[in-house]
């Protein structure tokens, strides 16, 4: 496809499309009269879709017997539509439109990836936690979610120019409000538990790169705290294998070792190059420590799995938290360099001062 | 104060991280959304169409309720069957010719379909999101080292 057609299919997708079978009459008398200006656009955003459309979505995400169709027609509408439905048709009541559910929704998916990514990489660093949590439930996640469960041809929104007190709404924003809303109508239907359910197979299983949120300006210095905090031996860089020194490539394998524990591994074309590699796969290796699915233990888990929101009465589930580890070490980071952290005493200094 | 270094990192912007999707491995999504049947009320190229629809097409809708099923009229035409997916593609398969085995087929090939452009399987190398299982053959990490 070109350009052209590219760009005309993308403005497409981003209209309200209304399927000619739902219509009782095409085109509408508004267009073909000439008492006012007809516009197309507002005139699709305003036509509810059909009810069909509303049932095959529940049945698509698995949510077929919980939610019925006049509340994911309310999960559905952005409260952009608001402005343009009190213009065009004062005296109709207003459309539901999934403001709360949104906010309730973003809340609740924010908890759930929160703490399943605290479960799951415990040594994770705080700013890369923060950063795994946009990615696995941002916004940009919800829209990509709306457009995989095919509700974006339901979506029923109003492009906003931006005021002085609030943003532009644009076709993210008001795409990425449905499955937040979902999630609350799941909450609101059945219960916590069943909500996170719900998250964990439609945003905490995307597939995520953590690695790359992990950046270090300086690996070595990095590495050299990290691991007298934890009270180890100091880090030793030692080459492991090499080849083709001189020539004009070279590769040269370098292990950092804590005393006799291999820590992490680099390869690079020169030695430096090859240590550096090493300390960041060390760095690596711990920050990206997983815990197995099956043992992954959340706080949520002591929610009674009865149907209900959180404030009803029931019997609490047992919940076993995990180990706290070390803090990161904060090097480098956001001009933070001047903070001393303080030095953990190492293990015989401790025993001497006992006696 | 010294002039502010430019940081060694870029910087990560939050509201510009995304995720990618793994359709299946937790929660399925199919991909047909709707199926439309265009026929024609009176040639008899649509005979076995309309027993079809007449006869099988509500136990079909029943069975698949994420898929909107539509019936048109489409007069003085061949018949045929389209399905529309969650990727914006469209498949039409024209039904003229085929008995209720056959159409019941057409129709099952459509409800199964991902709507994805059908490329040959000869010439494509391993296509994966993940990294291989194994690893990859590393000549300095044998006992022998490999030599040229």
């Amino acid at each position: 496809m070109g350009h052209a057609q590219k760009r005309l299919a993308s403005t497409a997708a981003r209209l309200a499309s209304v399927p000619l079978s739902s219509l009782k009459s095409f085109p509408p008398k508004q267009a073909t009269s000439s008492e006012a200006i007809f516009n197309a656009e507002h005139w699709s955003t305003l036509q509810p879709p059909p009810t069909s459309a509303f049932s095959a979505l529940a049945h698509r995400i698995g949510l077929g017997s919980a939610i019925g169709p006049s509340d994911l027609q309310q999960a559905c509408t952005h409260p952009s539509v608001l402005s343009l439905h009190a213009q065009h048709r004062p005296t109709d009541p207003p459309p539901a439109v999934n403001g709360n559910l949104d906010a309730l929704g973003n809340s609740l998916l924010g908890l759930f990836a929160t703490e399943h990514l605290n479960a799951t990489y415990p040594h994770l660093p705080t700013r890369a936690l923060k950063a795994a949590v946009s990615a696995y439930v941002g916004p940009l996640t919800c829209a990509s979610v709306a457009k995989e469960m095919g509700a974006a041809s339901l979506l029923r929104w109003h492009r906003t120019p931006p005021t002085s007190t609030r943003p532009a709404i644009m076709h993210t924003d008001a795409l990425s409000s449905i499955p937040r809303a979902l999630t609350a109508l799941v909450y609101q239907h059945r219960s916590l538990p069943t909500a996170r359910t719900f998250a964990q197979s439609f945003f905490l299983s995307r597939e995520v790169n953590l690695r790359s949120m992990l950046k270090f300006r300086d690996p070595k210095m990095n590495l050299v705290e990290t691991v007298h905090k934890f009270g180890r031996e100091r880090p030793v860089s030692r080459l492991l294998k090499e080849t083709g020194r001189f020539s004009n490539s070279p590769v040269f394998v370098v292990g950092i070792f804590s005393g006799a524990d291999k820590l992490g591994e680099g390869f690079g074309s020169s030695l430096k190059m090859a240590e550096y590699r090493a300390a960041e796969d060390s760095l690596h290796r711990l920050y990206l420590t997983q815990t197995p699915p099956h043992l992954v233990r959340v706080p949520t888990s002591t929610f009674p799995m009865t149907q209900g929101d959180v404030f009803t009465a029931g019997e609490e589930g047992a919940y076993v938290p995990g180990e706290l580890g070390e803090t990161e070490v904060l090097l480098g980071s956001a001009g933070r360099s001047s903070i001393v952290q303080p030095k953990r005493q190492s293990v015989s200094e401790e025993e001497v001062e006992e006696l | 104060m010294a002039s502010r270094l430019a940081p060694a990192t870029k910087p990560l912007f939050r509201a510009q991280l995304s995720s990618r999707p793994t359709n299946g491995h937790v929660a399925f999504i199919p991909q047909v959304r709707k199926v439309v049947f265009e026929y024609c009320e009176k040639w008899a190229s649509s005979a076995n169409t309309r027993s079809y629809l007449h006869r099988h097409l509500e136990d079909l809708a029943r069975a698949h309720p994420h898929v909107e099923v539509v019936v048109k009229q489409r007069n003085y035409k061949p018949p045929i069957v389209r399905g529309f997916y969650l990727n914006d593609n469209e498949k039409v398969i024209g039904l003229n010719g085929f008995e209720i085995t056959g159409i019941q087929n057409k129709v099952q090939l459509l409800l199964d379909s991902s709507g994805a452009k059908i490329k040959p399987l000869k010439r494509r190398t391993i296509e994966s999101t993940t990294e291989s299982a194994r690893g990859i053959w590393s000549g300095l990490h044998v006992d022998e080292t490999f030599k040229i």
